[in-house]
């Protein structure tokens, strides 16, 4: 008897094994919803519509095109991670698959961790199909431009023809897009830990989404009243704590927005593109850590 | 001395009523003014007593059969073992480990009452993704699997979705992924409710099996003629209290009454019976024809056109 | 928040929630300025105090515009301008360009476009107005055109300073509509400057100079140095403008560049 105990006493605190297992599992049933692919659809839609917009000369071209691409990917992919993660735990909940899992010898722990990178690796494969979507647009409109240009420029002298294709290479694609999709993804797994955190103590999706909605919004006004509560001091305590409350309980969603700046052909940093990585993964982690917290304390 | 399988001491469960049900429930059935025991920190906000100062024990390789009408308890107990609620007050312990600590449930598997599991995944996919959860892996665990799908009888079905499963598959499938990693424990919440009399013979008839092979079984259960038939001991819960425990043959024996049963009585013979009693100080109390159970009886008619 | 428990230990949880949320909203604030404060060297998030803007797409354009949605929103209003500039509707076109402009601060393309409509079409339009048969008041529309050219130019270049095309812009705007040879000169030379200059605007600075009176030898010898630097530079404008100082300045015979004996 006492050695059969001692066999099975060998558990592990944390098991990769395990966290796959969850992860591996929810990505299958995300990847069942409808939701998924009606937004994935309208967002390749979306994307791929750019390729037919031939009036505008080649730099508005390409800048609108950026523009709708890479909006269509940021606002895709927030709204995937608000509604693929606003449903998975009250889903389990009500249909009580939670407790043959944590009947189990699977810390909740791992359950969060689980469900949450299943969401992140939903969001990474979207983002990625969205990216290679775009990439191959803008470079079928970057050849049909640059053949245009060759045949119009056919008589000038070389080097003004190099400078024009210089000119359709450069409005078309700049390397800063690349890190300005990894902040976009990050953005997504913020929004996804948040609504997990969210969804611990809510009971139903609609409360969740409605709640991340605000969350989102709001999030996009933070920095603004942050900065009136830091700087202004003018303004009544009521309001001043308003502000306070505001800037201290709801991310920054705006550091995020990198693209905006990006697509215009503005240069990211490095250390800006790493402080702003560092940023999100923290965010991410905090929400997972305290809706792990809230998940922990929850009677089933 | 070995441990318990199952250890309950002094527990105690009570349940926050949500503020907004508190309004709308005007005189609700189960709540107590202050209930005995509880402090009256806890009571100054309304609320459910679901479980009362229980004790239990439950010895290696019996089968114990808690049983009490709906809302006696009887989940919460369960799951209070299982560690998926925390006891306001009290300790569970399964072989001699808290079952706050997660390494409690390597020894237990559980089939929730009505589980429900994912719908997109096949039988054979559903015992794997339960036997990772439980650390196994490789060749180990397909065995298992294809050992259990064979136990319960749905090697057949093993590449079907659970979506397609009937009532009675899916509570065999519940009762296989529950003994995916071998545990000495099972915990059954209602392991029959709403299965057909077919499926619940095999269930029964699987517990049966698995107390053989030397597994402790805990079930719940409101159906008492099933419990009767593959319980050792059984506890009754009523409103969070139990109100009775014991072996069940000393339960239900009736100890100034004897049952004889006969094949091919004549009357005579019968009326002779009923005399040599009498002389004896004996009372023949009743006499009636032997039935066969509406279940047999069911059981023998679906049975033989179709092999189940 | 109805849905809370008003159990003890429920509120107790809740209210140790909320102090963390609290304690890690505090932890991230530093972060946050920190990043802020980049963004803004960085000419990034224009758009975030602009009080303006705010009353000009209204509370709710403005929230739209700042939820990730800002690139997109400044693409439709783009494209309304490029409608209303087919309608030829200056004044739609002035104000959905300064809405443009200020959604998206760091788009040259938009800066562009917006000084190339007013300064180069619209005051065109101003001066062929069959409506307006005063001569000095088409004339005077025509110079709030250039002006109004120039402002967006001089706006863009504060939220670009470091991108030549606004500059080089600029430059020709004082060329071709103000005929201030200095000015454009100043400009082009500052483009020249930059890196990812094209260059042809040295070149262009020094042409411009050329025109100055009283700056004649500066032009020279900048025009001299291009000359110098290699074939490459030696485009017939360049050699005519040099043969023009040269003849201005009486530059020794024995000094002068060869003539067309390349």
């Amino acid at each position: 008897m006492s050695n059969e105990t001692a066999a099975i006493t060998r558990h592990r605190a944390f098991s990769v094994a395990r966290v796959f297992a969850i992860t591996t599992n929810t990505l299958t049933e995300l990847t069942r919803l409808k939701v998924f692919y009606v937004l994935l659809i309208f967002a390749l839609l979306l994307i791929g519509s750019s390729i037919f917009m031939a009036r505008l000369t080649f730099q508005q071209e390409f800048q609108i095109l950026k523009d709708v691409s890479l909006g269509a990917m940021s606002i895709f992919t927030s709204l995937l991670a608000i509604v693929a993660t606003a449903r998975l735990i009250p889903q389990d909940l009500e249909d009580r698959t939670v407790y043959t899992i944590l009947a189990k010898p699977v810390p909740r722990f791992e359950y969060i961790v689980g469900k949450l990178t299943g969401v992140l690796l939903l969001l990474a494969i979207s983002t990625l199909v969205m990216s290679a979507m775009f990439l191959a647009v803008l470079y079928i409109r970057e050849q049909a431009v640059l053949h245009e240009t060759l045949r119009q420029m056919s008589a000038a002298p070389r080097e003004q023809i190099d400078d024009a294709l210089r000119a359709v290479r450069s409005s078309a694609l700049n390397i800063d897009i690349f890190p300005g999709i990894v902040i976009i993804y990050l953005k997504a797994c913020l929004l996804a830990a948040l609504t997990l955190f969210v969804s611990t103590f809510a009971t139903t999706n609609i409360f969740t989404i409605v709640v991340m909605v605000f969350i989102y919004f709001i999030g996009h006004l933070q920095a603004t009243a942050r900065e009136y509560w830091l700087q202004e001091h003018s303004t009544g305590w009521i309001t001043h704590s308003f502000l306070a409350l505001v800037a201290l309980i709801f991310p920054d969603l705006q550091t995020f927005n990198l693209v905006d700046d990006i697509v215009v052909g503005a240069a990211i940093p490095l250390g800006l593109f790493a402080k702003t990585a560092v940023l999100g993964i923290f965010y991410t982690t905090i929400y997972t850590l305290l809706a792990t917290f809230v998940f922990y304390g929850k009677e089933l | 001395m070995t441990d318990a399988a199952v250890a309950v001491r002094g527990l105690t469960k009570v349940f926050p009523v949500p503020f907004h049900r508190q309004w709308s429930r005007r005189k609700p059935r189960d709540i107590d003014g202050q209930p005995e025991g509880v402090t009256s920190r806890e009571a100054s906000y309304q609320s459910v007593v679901a479980v009362r100062d229980l004790d239990l024990r439950i010895e290696p390789g019996e089968v114990y059969g808690l049983l009490g009408p709906n809302g006696s308890g009887k989940s919460t107990t369960l799951k209070i073992i299982l560690g998926l609620v925390s006891p306001t007050r009290g300790q569970t312990e399964i072989f001699g480990r808290d079952s706050s600590l997660v390494e409690s449930r390597e020894a237990v598997g559980f089939l929730p009452e009505n589980p429900y599991f994912y719908k997109y995944l096949t039988g054979e996919e559903t015992l794997r993704f339960f036997g990772k959860l439980c650390g196994l892996s490789g060749a180990r665990l397909r065995e298992r699997a294809d050992q259990l799908l064979e136990l319960v009888g749905l090697t057949n079905a093993r590449d079907r979705r659970l979506s397609t499963y009937s009532k009675g598959m899916l509570q065999r499938i519940g009762l296989a992924q529950a003994l995916i990693h071998e545990p000495k424990l099972l915990v059954l919440d209602e392991p029959t409710a709403g299965v057909d009399p077919a499926g619940s013979r095999d269930i029964r008839n699987l517990i049966v099996d698995l107390k053989r092979r030397g597994i402790t079984v805990l079930l719940s259960s409101h159906l008492l003629a099933q419990a009767q038939e593959i319980c050792d001991r059984v506890g009754i819960l009523a409103d969070g209290v139990l109100v009775c425990e014991g072996r069940l043959e000393e339960l239900i024996a009736i100890e100034n009454q004897t049952e004889l049963v006969l094949e091919n009585a004549s009357d005579a013979l019968v009326d002779q019976i009923k005399t040599l009693a009498t002389s004896s100080n004996a009372k023949l109390i009743a006499r009636r024809r032997s039935t066969t159970t509406l279940e047999r009886l069911f059981l023998d008619a679906t049975s033989e056109g179709s092999n189940k | 928040m109805m849905r809370f428990a008003y159990h003890a230990a429920a509120l107790r949880r809740s209210v140790l929630v909320l102090a963390m949320v609290l304690a890690f909203g505090v932890m991230k604030l530093p972060g946050e300025r920190a990043l802020f404060v980049q963004h803004r060297q960085l000419h990034f998030r224009g758009v975030e105090f602009n009080l303006d803007l705010r009353e000009q797409l209204g509370q709710l354009g403005f929230i739209a515009a700042l939820s990730g949605f800002r690139s997109i929103v400044a693409d439709v209003l783009f494209i309304q301008a490029h409608v209303a500039w087919e309608r030829t509707e200056w004044s739609r076109v002035l104000l959905l360009f300064r809405q443009v402009t200020t959604l998206q601060p760091r788009a040259i393309l938009f800066w562009d476009m917006a000084a190339w409509h007013m300064a180069w079409n619209a005051s065109v339009a101003a001066m062929n107005d069959r409506t307006q048969p005063r001569l000095a008041l088409r004339v005077k529309a025509q110079r709030e055109y250039f002006a109004l050219g120039k402002d967006f130019l001089e706006r863009g270049i504060k939220n670009n300073p470091e991108k030549p095309q606004l500059y080089e812009t600029l430059a020709r705007l004082y060329k071709e509509k103000y005929k201030d040879h200095a000015s454009a000169s100043e400009f082009f030379a500052k483009a020249a400057a930059l890196p990812g200059a094209p260059g042809y605007e040295k070149r262009f600075a020094a042409y411009e100079l050329s025109y100055c009176e009283g700056r004649e030898r500066e032009a020279y010898q900048r025009l001299r140095q291009l000359y110098d630097a290699g074939e490459n530079e030696r485009l017939p404008t360049l050699i005519t403008r040099l043969k023009f100082l040269e003849q201005k300045l009486n530059i020794a015979q024995d000094q002068r560049i060869p003539d067309e004996g390349r």
